[in-house]
């Protein structure tokens, strides 16, 4: 199969940013983009029950009324503290670098290797 | 035919998103209601209670134009929390509308090609300059603008525009995005009961969304819709054959057109006029001159000048001007119609401005009733300006 041509993404003119500095504006639009993603995902889990429910594989408040057993609630508060710890991951990385006196500042490092022998 | 504003209705050759492409264009969607409803009005509570008397501390008065508070309120953190959301809103909008159609790029150009026949025609001229003011930036912040064609018969840039029309007023354009066309209908026939136009001309007509309702209302009328953008034309063919109306489209530009003296008894455009240029507006108010029979009608809707709000609110819908490639907007909203009119020719004495009431009332409940930036259509009124020519 022949690929189409592509479209193209960005509109010509510069793009304004509100905000001081422009990291704000950018972690804002990732943030929407996320959002955006994580309703796509709810939309089609939405679907999944719908369809299950059609189908008669199971109904929507089966899915309401679950009680997860000891394992799974194991399993999901396991999965959820590593989700955190991803998410976060800027902040954890901080605190690890306080604690290992490992965060000179880098200028050291650049004049440690490119000083004359 | 459906009559929700939730979704849009259906015609043959609009893009059909898969699962996840929808929820993507569903989402943004909400994501503009919520600023509207929660995020939008909090502007006007920072101008009230920080803003303003922040000026007032400063300079003993209050500001008197939108250009003063523009100057202050773009330091307002809320303010711009709001648009850089706006803004994100509006990239999100276009990029989630062309994911489909970059998928069906082919599909769609071949399926365009042989429309249903309703009986209307397409006419296309490749040697058409397109405007110095459509090329400086892609207007509205779509990729690429109305004219650039990447393929064949390409009529990508009319089907991603019809989406997010759709998107971006909210439905508050109903499922056709026919409002404006809808509402000038009948602001017209309301108006001058005894009016049949035999010949109808729609300038800037872009997909025909507001080009449809005139064949509707008037359905013995010869109705044309030109465009300089072949690629929204061959989508808007395709388009009206689909719905059953009967259109001729022709690539043609407003500024002048290959039709003959006063062969047209009503010559309309609907948002146009904001997207041309000072020395355009003039060309293509006295080519609507040139164009109407004696006695003929014209009428352009588009948002209301800011003379007709106070200070704030003229500010508020001038966020397009700077934030979403609409270079002209800000300065067509001041433009004096009645001066216009008559350099073209025009008896100033027959110039009308009103504001009109929107025909799809099914929103009016859910309307914000105010004018601002990225809320299209959600002020429940469109604003006409127009003139009738002198009958000789
Ligand atoms: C905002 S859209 C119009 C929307 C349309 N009238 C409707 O109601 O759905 C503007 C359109 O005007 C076209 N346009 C801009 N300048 C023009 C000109 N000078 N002559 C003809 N068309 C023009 C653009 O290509 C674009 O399709």
């Amino acid at each position: 199969m022949v690929e189409n041509p592509k479209l193209k993404r960005k509109a010509k003119g510069a793009r304004p940013y509100f905000f001081d500095d422009p990291a704000i504006d950018k972690l804002l639009a990732m943030l929407m983009g996320l959002a955006g993603e994580v309703s796509v995902l709810r939309d089609r889990l939405d679907t999944v029950e719908r369809l299950a429910e059609q189908n008669k594989l199971f109904t929507r408040s089966e899915v309401e009324n679950y009680q997860p057993d000891e394992d799974a609630l194991r399993e999901r508060a396991a999965r959820r503290a590593v989700f955190l710890s991803e998410v976060t991951r800027i902040i954890e990385a901080e605190l690890e670098g306080m604690q290992d006196e490992d965060d000179a500042p880098y200028t050291q490092a650049l004049e440690l290797v490119n000083r004359e022998p | 035919m459906q009559t929700s504003e939730l979704e849009q209705n259906r015609h043959s050759i609009l893009p059909e998103p898969n699962h996840d492409e929808l929820a993507r264009q569903q989402f943004v969607r909400s994501f503009k209601e919520h600023l509207v409803a929660r995020v939008h009005p909090g502007n006007r509570l920072a101008y009230e209670h920080r803003v303003k008397p922040a000026f007032v501390e400063e300079n003993g008065r209050e500001p008197d134009n939108r250009f003063e508070i523009r100057d202050v309120m773009v330091r307002d953190p809320h303010y711009r929390m709001f648009s850089a959301l706006l803004r994100t809103s509006q990239e999100m909008m276009w990029s989630a509308s062309q994911q489909p159609v970059q998928r069906e790029l082919r599909e769609l150009a071949e399926k365009a090609k042989d429309a249903d026949r309703a009986g209307g025609s397409l006419r296309l001229d490749p040697d058409l300059e397109i405007p110095r003011y459509h090329k400086a930036v892609d207007i509205h912040c779509q990729p690429g603008g109305y004219h650039t064609e990447v393929t064949r018969d390409d009529v990508a840039p009319g089907a991603i525009y019809d989406r997010a029309v759709f998107i971006y007023a909210m439905g508050q354009m109903g499922p056709d995005n026919a409002d404006m066309g809808d509402s000038a209908a009948a602001w017209i026939k309301e108006n001058y009961p005894d009016f049949k136009p035999a010949r109808i001309l729609d300038m800037g007509c872009a997909v025909g969304h507001s080009t449809e309702p005139y064949a509707q209302t008037w359905p013995d009328a010869e109705v044309h819709g030109i465009d300089v953008a072949a690629p929204m034309l061959r989508y808007a063919h395709a388009r009206a054959e689909s719905l059953g109306a009967k259109v001729h489209f022709s690539q043609q530009n407003a500024e002048r057109t290959d039709f003959e003296d006063a062969s047209f008894d009503l010559v309309v455009s609907h948002i146009l006029l904001h997207e041309t240029s000072e020395k355009a507006i003039r060309r293509v108010i006295a080519e609507c001159h040139r164009l109407l029979k004696p006695g003929g009608l014209m009428v352009h809707a588009e948002t209301p000048p800011y003379k007709d709000l106070g200070p704030f609110d003229a500010f508020m819908l001038d966020w397009d001007t700077r934030n979403n490639n609409e270079p002209f907007w800000g300065r067509s909203h001041d433009i004096d119609y009645v001066e216009l009119s008559g350099r073209a020719g025009f008896d100033p004495e027959k110039v009308f401005e009103v504001m009109a009431p929107s025909a799809y009332q099914i929103a009016q409940a859910r309307r914000s009733k105010v004018f601002q930036g990225g809320d299209f259509g959600g002020g429940g009124l469109w604003f006409l300006y127009g003139a009738e020519k002198q009958a000789s």
